[in-house]
């Protein structure tokens, strides 16, 4: 084995090596278990959950599949706050890596009591959604909103010592603004990016394919925005950058890797190829030693202008 | 009210599902059928061993070299009913060619081989006390009905088929109308499946007209209805049935990862929860299912 320094820090979190993968795509995590090994990977972020369980938005339909990509409107459907502490993080920690939960509310108290509630559990971290965009309340109205955003992260900042994880939304004029408050109100890390706002619609009937009317888009086809997006939030922070947003392949991770992000997520890939982080790490590792690069903290932000 | 009994499932906790494995399964066979169908024999001795009737197989359209590059078209897998496995270890797939991943895989030629992840889901529970069985099936509905057969004629149960299609190229191979007499399958009656067709094109009547001529006989303990179908069709056989003796209907959904993670393909269930099709189904209990909440 090769002397490679993988490990990538994330406030009190160690990660073996900078391969996550995305809050939503993996369900609680025991969803997937036998199609790969996940405890491989550096990090598990699992679904959002809220304090109260929730239905979700209408079925039939909320995903649409699109060219390089698909557009999800779910709407946050989730077992609990308290399900999720009983019964899923005990499965989920089954993997032996760090699981890191997700959180949403309506407003800043509902993340803080989230929050509190997971202080004391096994979780390696907290990301907060302040992102989603199929949701009427909460969701992306705090993300695309400096302010609220930093009043959320302070709340949650202020209700446990874990590691906590602002993850932004890309549907906004200037992302670096956003994360910068967030820093500022105490965030140890930012997830860059969540979906972005899209639609699709059904020509014969003339109406919205999805129920919810409009959704989310993700996988490839975001990806070199979802870098730019990095790279904005790495170029006005001092913390942490997790990237996401159509990651596929090493050489994908790699290109937010190079434009600032520290670790990176899997999402929309996991669909077609559950291995997706396995594959994206042992790429990631290929690189290095073919490179002769001994950390992937060296690679971090090292885009050549 | 029989019709409510708890199902005895295998149910939905841990992992992709007991026995679900993902596997590099070589086309053995790839034929075109009439209409939009085509038909697919994959080699997949552990899917072939552990697969039940109703459960399905999630395909990776492309090539599973190719897995490290992004497709512009059919990104996601896509969910197939087992239609029949020929022991030791085949399984076969029913497609459509019409949407963008059926005209990939149609495509595909034999020796080469796909990305499969299975068996999914909840099949048919085939209890023990089970005999006589109705099957009702409908258009595409009738991809799982072989295995299905399969499944039942292997026990004591006396099998109805009841089979409605649009016109006579909605009904897929195996279960074909033979001559203007229609009826018979040698095969199926060979093993006593008394089998009926309607066809809506032609005598404008469904598979529930031919239901109800035989519900007045239906009832006995050992009674039950499996049906196969559109939404609207599987609706008015749990109507039809009205709680008088069980029903099992398997739904379709779109789905994206197939192991009840994304709750993509959720459908509203009687105790106010959402189920998901790929992990709670695909075949559900109709008295499982709120009918009146569910999309058409």
């Amino acid at each position: 084995m090769s002397g490679l320094d993988l490990t990538v820090r994330i406030g009190a979190m160690t990660m073996k090596n900078p391969v996550m993968v995305a809050s939503g795509v993996f369900g609680y995590g025991d969803e997937f278990k036998g199609l790969a090994d996940y405890g491989e990977l550096g990090a598990l972020v699992v679904k959002t959950i809220t304090r109260e369980p929730r239905a979700g938005n209408p079925p039939a339909c909320r995903t649409a599949e699109t060219p390089a990509g698909m557009v999800n409107a779910i709407g946050l459907e989730n077992v609990g706050l308290d399900v999720f502490l009983r019964e899923k993080l005990p499965a989920a920690l089954e993997y032996g890596t760090n699981i890191v939960a997700s959180i949403a509310g309506d407003r800043p108290e509902d993340f803080a009591e989230c929050a509190g509630a997971l202080d004391g559990s096994q979780v390696a971290g907290i990301e907060i959604n302040i992102s989603c965009p199929n949701v009427k309340k909460g969701g992306m109205s705090f993300g695309v909103d400096a302010e609220a955003s930093a009043e959320v992260v302070s709340a949650v900042r202020g209700a446990t010592g874990k590691p906590i994880v602002a993850k932004l939304t890309p549907n906004v004029t200037d992302i670096a603004s956003i994360a910068v408050a967030c820093e500022a109100a105490g965030a140890d890390a930012i997830s860059c990016t969540n979906t972005f706002s899209a639609m699709v619609i059904d020509v014969e009937k003339r109406c919205p394919l999805l129920a919810a009317g409009t959704g989310g888009l993700s996988g490839p086809a975001i990806r070199p925005a979802a870098v730019l997006r990095v790279y904005q939030v790495a170029q006005a922070v001092k913390c942490p950058v997790i990237g996401m947003g159509g990651i596929w392949n090493a050489s994908d991770a790699l290109e937010f890797i190079l434009a600032g992000a520290s670790a990176v997520a899997v999402g929309t890939a996991l669909y077609a190829d559950p291995a997706a982080g396995n594959r994206v790490l042992e790429g990631i590792r290929a690189y290095l030693e073919g490179h002769h690069i001994g950390a992937v903290g060296d690679l971090v932000g090292s885009v050549r202008l | 009210m029989r019709g409510t009994e708890a199902p005895a499932r295998r149910g939905s906790g841990g992992g992709a599902g007991a026995g679900a494995e993902r596997v590099r399964a070589e086309i053995l066979e790839s034929e075109r059928l009439p209409g939009e169908h085509h038909r697919l024999l994959l080699k997949a001795p552990r899917i072939a061993e552990n697969a039940r009737c109703g459960q399905f197989v999630h395909v990776w359209c492309h090539s599973p070299d190719e897995l490290d590059r992004p497709p512009s078209a059919a990104l996601l897998r896509r969910p197939y009913s087992i239609s029949r496995v020929h022991p030791p270890d085949g399984v076969e797939i029913l497609l459509r060619v019409r949407g963008t991943g059926g005209r990939i895989l149609a495509g595909r030629s034999e020796g080469e081989e796909l990305d499969v992840i299975g068996p999914l889901g909840n099949g048919f529970h085939v209890r023990e006390s089970l005999r006589r069985a109705v099957v009702v099936a409908g258009g595409i509905g009738l991809a799982p009905v072989p295995f299905l057969l399969q499944s039942l004629t292997a026990r004591p149960v006396r099998v109805v088929l009841l089979v409605g299609a649009a016109c006579d190229e909605m009904i897929p191979y195996q279960v074909k109308r033979s001559g203007a007499e229609g009826a018979t399958l040698p095969e199926l009656a060979a093993l006593g499946v008394d089998i009926a067709f309607a066809s809506e094109a032609v005598e404008g009547r469904l598979a529930t007209d031919l239901l109800a001529e035989r519900l007045g006989e239906l009832g006995s303990q050992g009674d039950e209805i499996m049906a196969i179908g559109p939404r609207a069709m599987l609706k008015r056989v749990a109507e039809m049935a009205g709680g008088r003796l069980p029903v099992q209907v398997s739904l379709e959904e779109r789905m994206a990862c197939g192991v009840g993670a994304c709750r993509s393909c959720v459908v509203p269930s009687t105790d106010g929860a959402y189920k998901t099709v790929c992990r709670d189904g695909p075949v559900f209990y109709a008295s499982e299912i709120d009918w009146e909440r569910l999309d058409p």
